[in-house]
């Protein structure tokens, strides 16, 4: 096989891009699945939300697709919340959520999609911005903007994000509530309350996620559902309730897939993710970084 | 300023089940009480009633915190602790895949102990150097001794006025169990703390408490005014000593 070094640094460097955009829309889920318990499958629609509201933002008012999503970002949140609260009070207060808790999330999957059918159509919706289009050429290797500045706003998102965890009472709260609800009370804290403001968070990623993936691709209401397996299998890889982690399996899975496809053909990428998934489990069950 | 709890005829249970009948406790202020009586009795019920887990059908628990007067009934379990009032509870209920430094720094979640949280640390690495070696350490991979010191380090972090404690002594090895009460002494004198403890190991706990009462099926049995009453009482004679 004859691949040139300058084919196979593009690749790496593609990849390592690709990784940028599958962390910012894997974030929201490490929130839900990793640190709360609350397998949200809808997540990537909440994502396809976010396409939206950048798609409008973008087409109707001239914003660029990032601002617009900064825009949507309360928004978003208070969604987020409202949707914990029905989450709660139907599922979680009875402990009834491990699977109509997953039903519930499967149809509000389903009724996110059919919303964006009804309103926007099953048309590819894309945005405008200055930078989509353009490469930033360095020597032999070329870095189209289009993934460079996703990759840059999903690294700011995860940083900031991560010190906010770490840093803040409410945020270590958020790391510790699927441990232990009664321990957490005892520390004065409410996990209802904990929760539903960590849910909220993870759905406002979604609208930051949403404006990258629109970035990247033409969208389609739909196509969240690509993503579910993969964003899932982020998370795992990871390690549960590990941001570092995620963002390294986000990585990992982004430039294998991006030196599969080069090296293979496209149609290989997906196998040969899911094997780098399996085997790291064989060896590691709690994941890269999981505790 | 001083800080006490009163029990007043409670009776609480478990859906047909009456585990508490007419239990009447007094904690004054400064002082270290302990709550004696073998498996079963209704210990940890009383102290899940205190704490605003498992609700009373009858009576009444009022906390005095610094002078001011509280009735805890129907109140949440967050709302007293932020309160003043720290819960050890039985089987330590420790954050597992957190470390020792997280754990700790969640205890002072409630905002009044935010403030004092660098000094609090301190206060505990001091008092417990262990935990200093293992700050990073994750609490579930702890010995249980270990694990024991650190549910009362995160307790002592939420800077309490009232401190309540469940069962120290179980799971550990006599050694530990002794340093752990004379733990509880030492930081109930440097908090300046009114101690309520839970305990089966009748000679150790009577070696910190100022007084203390037997419970029995469910019922105070008998109220010892002094370490010495309790120690000469035929009820815990039966019980413990087997005489």
């Amino acid at each position: 096989m004859d691949v040139s070094y300058d084919l196979l640094l593009n690749a790496i460097l593609s990849g390592l891009l690709l990784g940028g955009f599958y962390a910012a829309v894997s974030i929201g889920v490490a929130i839900s699945f990793g640190m709360l318990d609350i397998v949200n499958i809808a997540h990537p629609a909440f994502i396809l939300l976010g396409s939206y509201a950048a798609f409008i933002g973008n087409s109707y008012f001239g914003l660029d697709p990032i601002l617009a999503a900064v825009i949507a970002l309360p928004f978003f949140y208070l969604l987020g919340m409202a949707v914990y609260q029905v989450y709660y009070v139907a599922f979680e207060r009875r402990d009834d959520q491990s699977l109509r808790g997953l039903s519930f999330f499967f149809g509000l999957m389903f009724i996110t999609e059919v919303g964006l059918v009804l309103i926007f159509g099953v048309d590819y919706r894309l945005v405008q911005a200055r930078y989509i289009g353009e490469s930033l050429r360095l020597g032999p290797i070329e870095l189209p903007f289009r993934l460079l500045v996703p990759f840059i706003v999903s690294m700011v998102t995860v940083v900031g994000l991560q010190l906010f965890l770490a840093k803040t009472f409410l945020g270590r709260a958020i790391q510790a509530v699927a441990q232990d609800q009664l321990a957490l009370r005892l520390m004065a804290a409410n996990p209802v309350r904990i929760k539903r403001i960590a849910f909220g968070l993870s759905i406002a990623t979604a609208a930051l996620g949403g404006a990258i993936l629109i970035i990247i691709q033409p969208v389609e209401p739909s196509i969240g559902r690509e993503y579910i397996g993969r964003v899932f299998a982020i998370c795992v890889l990871g390690g549960l309730g590990s941001f570092s982690g995620m963002v390294i399996a986000a990585v990992t899975l982004g430039i294998v897939e991006t030196l599969t496809s080069t090296l293979f053909g496209p149609s290989w990428a997906p196998a040969v993710s899911f094997g780098v998934l399996l085997i790291t489990l064989a060896v590691r069950p709690s994941g890269i970084l999981g505790r | 300023m001083a800080s006490s709890l009163t029990i007043a005829n409670v009776d609480a249970g478990y859906a047909a089940v009456r585990v508490l009948e007419d239990v009447s406790i007094d904690v004054r202020a400064g002082e270290t009480v302990a709550l004696l009586g073998t498996n079963g009795n209704g210990k940890s019920t009383l102290m899940k009633c205190i704490m605003g887990i498992v609700r009373p059908t009858a009576g009444s628990i009022t906390a005095t915190i610094d002078g001011a007067a509280h009735e805890l009934v129907g109140l949440t379990t967050e709302e007293i602790v932020d309160l003043g009032i720290a819960f050890v509870p039985e089987g330590r209920r420790l954050f597992p895949k957190q470390s020792v430094l997280e754990n700790l720094q969640l205890g002072a979640y409630r905002p009044k102990a935010r403030a004092a949280l660098r000094q609090n640390l301190d206060f505990c690495f001091e008092a417990f150097p262990r935990l200093k070696e293992r700050a990073k350490q994750l609490a579930g991979s702890m010995s249980g001794g270990e694990q024991q010191m650190l549910a009362l380090a995160r307790a002592l972090m939420s800077a309490p006025r009232i401190l309540l404690v469940d069962e120290p002594s179980v799971g550990l090895a006599p050694l530990l169990v002794s340093r752990t009460i004379d733990k509880i002494k030492e930081l109930k004198d440097g908090f300046n703390l009114t101690v309520l403890m839970a305990e089966q190991n009748f000679t150790q706990a009577i070696r910190i408490a100022d007084r203390g009462y037997v419970i029995v099926h469910g019922r105070i049995a008998f109220a010892g005014e002094s370490a010495e009453a309790l120690n000469n009482n035929d009820l815990i004679r039966e019980f413990y000593l087997g005489a």
